[in-house]
């Protein structure tokens, strides 16, 4: 396990990207995507997500600092084969496409994509029952966003960016994505880098999530060890006083209130340590719950950055 | 194929460590048979809400252990288990099982008499009922 963790190699790589913005300056980011895995980019709106997945498109260019693809730094453009090995689906569509049907834009990408699978292309698009004789600019945005990703993955990338894609999708197109992409990963050795804001996706999908926050990358983890990283405990209490005695016991914890008389609720990190510690104090423990990944995200966003689980384990 | 494995959120148990004692469990039990084909690794990652670090990790432990086995290209699938090894675990789950049932009595001061005299009439009790 541990040797195999050493070969994993490196679909993209980041080394102090920083990109000004009118605006704003996003960088240096620093972060390395492993090939073979799903990760997922999270953070608010204008954290920078969209500007990340265009540097990795050279859509845009960093400012300073350098991006590799699987290794190497294209300065001086992405090579058509590489580029080949790349789709991407933007977080609003190209227009150049805008007076086509799904059949004719997809005649046009053939032309660039070597591995295109018609048959795969064709399915999917009955899958998500994306129109045959519709413009595709005239179609809604669920369906224009269900041709986007149909058309990415007949490509058949190596190497696949998505842009929120699912902003749009009914539950039931939302669903079909999910086994989708999930099936996708299985039958390919496949990357994929998708930034959204739906944490059931980063469940379903994500091995890995990257947290940004305006312009700055706040970390990089593997999604388990969130798991139970930051729980909610409720405990009795007989009034003001005895919290304040139990905050000044627990500096670490968060957000200590009383919920009702009698009842206090506290949001601590790595609560087997502190449920003990809380009962050594003669506080009785009521209830715990540990918190959702939106939760912990949220959190991390404000500045709590959690314990992963990885790095207790000391592994 | 769908795995009956349930992840307790609130469990200070490691996520690998819920899917693993379960998965394990399953086999053991014959519940899963022998030769049967397991979900790929990112399916159950799927199904499980983890990722694929966490399932294939628990893929290669139980392979480890010779409860699974991995066959390029197939799949993984469930090995034969020995009947010692369904022994072993039978006897594992009840003393575990029974030492905790103890903690429980030792935290509310029960006496060792107490405790054994309930024990013998529970069991009674259970198996009386069964004949």
């Amino acid at each position: 396990m541990k040797g195999e963790k050493l070969m994993v190699e490196q679909a993209v790589e980041l080394r102090n990207v920083c990109k000004k913005r009118r605006h704003k300056t996003i960088g240096p980011l620093n972060v390395s995507l492993p090939q073979g895995y799903i990760t997922a980019l999270v953070g608010q709106n204008g954290s920078g997500k969209s500007t990340l997945l265009h540097l990795l498109m050279q859509l845009s260019f960093p400012g300073e600092g350098e991006v590799r693809w699987f290794g190497e730094a294209y300065v001086d453009g992405l090579p058509l084969k590489l580029r080949q090995q790349m789709a991407y689906v933007p977080e609003v569509s190209q227009s150049e496409e805008n007076f086509w049907t799904a059949a004719e834009a997809a005649e046009f990408r053939r032309h660039w994509y070597p591995s295109w699978d018609q048959g795969y292309f064709e399915e999917l698009i009955g899958k998500f029952e994306v129109p045959h004789n519709a413009r595709l600019g005239k179609m809604s945005k669920g369906e224009r966003r269900k041709f986007e990703i149909a058309a990415a993955l007949a490509a058949k990338p190596r190497l696949l960016l998505l842009d929120e894609p699912s902003s749009g999708l009914d539950p039931f197109a939302w669903k079909i994505m999910i086994e989708t992409l999930q099936r996708y990963m299985d039958e390919h050795e496949a990357t994929i880098i998708i930034s959204t804001h739906i944490v059931e996706e980063v469940r379903r999908l994500a091995d890995y999530i990257v947290l940004m926050h305006q312009g700055q990358l706040l970390g990089m983890t593997e999604k388990d060890s969130l798991f139970g990283s930051w729980s909610e405990i409720w405990v009795q209490i007989e009034g003001e006083q005895e919290l304040q005695e139990l905050a000044a016991e627990l500096p670490q914890a968060l957000e200590l209130k009383l919920e009702t008389p009698g009842v206090a609720s506290l949001l601590t990190q790595q609560i087997y340590l502190y449920e003990k510690r809380i009962q050594d104090l003669g506080v009785k423990v009521l209830k715990n719950r540990s918190l959702e990944l939106d939760e912990i995200l949220s959190l991390w966003t404000r500045g709590h950055r959690p314990v992963l689980i990885d790095q207790k384990r000391g592994e | 194929m769908w795995i009956p494995i349930q992840i307790n959120e609130n469990s200070a148990e490691p996520l690998y460590h819920q899917i693993e004692t379960q998965l394990r469990s399953l086999i053991i039990s014959g519940t899963i048979t022998e030769g049967t084909l397991l979900p790929s690794i990112r399916e159950l990652a799927g199904d499980l809400k983890c990722s694929v670090i966490t399932v294939r990790r628990v893929y290669q432990d139980l392979e480890n252990e010779g409860l699974l086995r991995t066959r390029q290209g197939t799949g993984t699938f469930v090995s034969h288990v020995g009947d010692g090894t369904m022994e072993g675990y039978k006897q594992d789950v009840i003393r575990k099982a029974l030492e905790s049932a103890v903690d429980v009595g030792l935290s509310v001061h029960c006496s060792e008499e107490e405790l054994t005299v309930m024990f013998t009439e529970i069991v009674k009790n259970k198996y009386g009922k069964r004949e």
